[in-house]
């Protein structure tokens, strides 16, 4: 019989992990609802940002968490930038040509982050490590109980953004409706690279709680988890940010659950079974519409 | 003086240097190099370990060269040896290219390096088609010259193999530890040592599994395995592995990992997870990097090594490690580890095997490797020789164990060696905040 603490432990740490997916594919997620691109080169901005808060970090010295505000506008600019000069000139031009300029984007980012950073695995220490807050039968880091509740900031903070300022409601329109959106008078390019940004702002939002929970970094970790995204999208459906956020989470869990109980090797492999099994009974993952 | 004149004597003096330049080489060095191919992770997530691995063989190279090069009979003099790298991007398929590239387009005489044993089995195959002299420093399964689906007697293994430092770690958990513990806790002296283990799912960590199962089982030691979980390579998250092996409740936890792997996993087990025990290391992570990740959270932790940055044990090598160390060091502003160490010998076994040939051949440097007899250098060897054994072509290392202890000059752990008892400088500890485990 397992203890109940150890299993309130292993949620623990898939929620924790899951908080990490569901930001990565929330970003990934609000670029291809607006500007329907599939960009495998998403993970190098949870690496960018990774290095970034690092390396404010050893620059100022700062409280990490405090960094993740500065990370994320760093990124919302290299993230615009990336849309303006790369994406936009081929945008409709063909599923292909998007597949093969972030494929080409990954070996950019992680050469370029290889050259400035070395590609020397790092890590950093949280000034919160070996704090731990007892709640009910297990004793629960504070670092981690700090990352949920930045996430669940960040998120509600999206939603904000999106539900009550003009300008998110125009990139909700822009994703609803490109046509209509331009119609009705939205700049949609505008739309594009502003979405671009934030979606690669919440990757490096991921990438600093990586960073600030202690995992080791190097150029070459955005692959996997890019990867883990677009799964969680498609599980949780294209283009819709609760499905996004549920998908990340059960990932979490799931991968969690079965290092627990079938062994570590299996993590990656049991994620996808679970897609491929949603995705048999609903094709359209557990919260994407109909296609019109 | 105008222009013109000033390029006439520019072009003059430049003339001069080059044949001057042209007329040294021709007086002091013959026609003829030795290509060496250094194969290694220098990217990935091991490049850690892989540019230690290069920078080490360029160490040996350039003290061979600097002694005037090696002597090489069909040359008739000496010649200087030539790295080349290659860099197997931390995956079977990127070692694959890069030594069919030294191989085929690089023309090298012989091969040294390979990391990862899942690494270098991919590889050693290009290897053995070709029949190009091998020196493996890295790698540490045993397949790696045991396999029979391929011709190994090209490929020469200098290093300890999984078996062999698995079953040293074994036995220095069964007299070292188990005994320490059950004196600590006032246990019954017959109490066994309740034993985890975290292995990376992969040649090197399922060989280091099953040496401590056929261990305790062929010397019947008094050792429980309590727990037992795998891990893919290069993953970082451990929480949920480490969990499980505290719900298993250990005396002590063996761990093969790469270092990548190993700081997280140790850091996350004494920081997030609450897993207070010994941490038991393979040798591959005696490195700068793994005391610089770990921290505090490796204070008394244990590693298996036969070289050390940090330490070295008193003998015979002391002197030898030291003019290592320093060049080394000063050179790359870090100590060299344990990877290196043994590339940087595996450049010289070559060297050495090319000179007793005399001549670069490839079957003939392969006899003479299989004939090498040659002092030990940095590490100490069984018999203070390095010779390869005539069925698998293994050397024989002499092995210790550290354990690490706060230096807070150094503001990192620093290793002292607890056995065996003939080299030993400090005794093993068991700090207060160890728990024991319980059945």
């Amino acid at each position: 019989m397992v203890d109940v603490g150890i299993l309130l432990q292993i949620v623990f740490w898939g929620l924790y992990a899951g908080c990490i997916y569901l930001l990565l594919a929330t970003g990934l997620n609000l670029i291809f609802g607006v500007m329907k691109i599939v960009n495998f080169a998403h993970g190098e901005f949870l690496m960018l940002g990774a290095y970034v808060t690092a390396a404010i970090f050893a620059l100022s010295g700062l409280n990490p968490y405090a960094i993740i505000l500065l990370t994320m506008l760093v990124l919302v600019s290299i993230g615009g930038f990336v849309e303006r000069l790369c994406f936009r000139p081929i945008l409709g031009t063909g599923k292909l040509n998007e597949i093969f300029l972030s494929i080409g984007l990954i070996y950019v980012f992680e050469n370029v982050a290889a050259v400035i950073w070395s590609d020397r695995w790092q890590s950093i220490q949280s000034p919160y490590s070996g704090i731990s807050i007892p709640i009910g039968p297990v004793s629960l880091p504070l670092d981690y109980v700090i990352i949920m509740v930045v996430t669940t900031a960040i998120l509600t903070g999206l939603y904000l953004f999106l539900e009550r300022t003009q300008v998110g409601m125009a990139i909700r329109a822009t994703s609803q409706n490109r046509r209509g959106a331009m119609l009705v008078g939205i700049d949609v390019e505008r739309m594009d690279m502003l979405s671009f940004g934030i979606g690669s702002a919440l990757a490096a939002a991921a990438g600093t709680l990586w960073v600030v929970s202690g995992q080791v970094f190097n150029p070459y970790m955005g692959s996997i988890p890019a990867i883990k995204a677009f799964a969680i999208i498609i599980l949780g459906g294209l283009g819709s940010i609760p499905g996004a956020i549920i998908g990340g989470l059960l990932y979490g869990l799931a991968e969690n659950a079965t290092a627990f109980l079938v062994g570590g090797p299996w993590k990656d492999a049991v994620s996808f079974i679970v897609l491929i099994v949603v995705l048999i009974i609903r094709p359209r993952g557990l919260f994407g519409e109909a296609e019109e | 003086m105008n222009y013109k004149q000033y390029t006439i004597i520019l072009g003059i003096v430049l003339m001069g240097v080059i044949l001057a330049a042209g007329c040294t080489q021709g007086a002091t060095q013959p026609a003829g190099e030795i290509k060496i191919g250094v194969v290694a992770s220098l990217t990935g997530p091991v490049s850690n370990l892989g540019n230690g691995m290069w920078d080490s063989a360029v160490i040996a190279a350039n003290e061979v060269n600097a002694a005037g090069g090696v002597y090489v009979k069909e040359y008739g003099g000496k010649v200087n040896i030539t790295l080349i790298p290659g860099d197997d991007q931390s995956t079977p398929a990127g070692g694959q290219t890069a030594v069919t590239k030294l191989i085929t387009e690089d023309k090298v005489d012989a091969l040294v390096g390979g990391y990862s044993s899942a690494v270098t089995y991919a590889h050693e195959q290009i290897v053995a088609q070709y029949k190009v002299p091998y020196v493996v420093t890295g790698a540490s399964s045993p397949t790696i010259t045991h396999r029979t689906d391929i011709d190994t007697s090209y490929i020469f293994h200098h290093c300890p193999t999984t078996d062999t430092y698995g079953k040293y770690t074994t036995e220095f958990i069964d007299q070292v530890i188990r005994p320490a513990i059950n004196a600590k806790f006032n246990f019954d002296a017959g109490r066994p040592l309740r034993l985890g283990i975290i292995y990376q799912d992969s040649q090197f960590g399922q060989g280091v599994y099953s040496a401590v199962n056929n261990t305790i089982h062929a010397e019947n030691l008094n050792i429980q395995i309590v727990g037992a979980q795998s891990f893919k390579m290069a993953e970082s998250d451990f929480h949920t592995t480490l969990t499980a092996i505290k719900a298993a409740k250990p005396d002590a936890v063996y761990v093969a990992a790469f270092t990548n792997e190993m700081v997280p996993m140790v850091t996350q087990a004494r920081r997030d997870v609450g897993l207070n025990t010994f941490f038991l290391a393979v040798e591959n992570n005696d490195a700068p990097a793994y005391y610089k990740g770990l921290g505090g959270y490796g204070n008394y932790s244990v590693i298996e090594s036969r070289f050390s940055p940090y330490t070295v044990p008193t003998g015979t090598i002391a002197d030898a490690v030291a003019a290592f160390k320093t060049p080394y060091t000063a050179r790359f502003g870090s100590p060299p580890d344990m990877m290196g160490a043994s590339t940087y010998e595996g450049v010289r076994i070559v060297a050495q095997a090319i000179s007793d040939a005399g001549t670069v051949d490839k079957a003939s440097v392969q006899q003479a490797l299989v004939n090498l007899r040659m002092p030990q250098m940095i590490e100490a060897m069984q018999n203070g020789v390095i010779t390869f054994s005539s069925n698998y072509h293994e050397s024989q290392f002499k092995l210790y164990m550290e354990q690490l202890v706060w230096n807070p000059t150094a503001g990192e752990t620093r290793p002292q060696i607890v056995w065996p008892e003939n080299l030993k400088a400090a005794d093993f500890v068991v700090p207060d905040w160890y728990t024991p485990g319980s059945g």
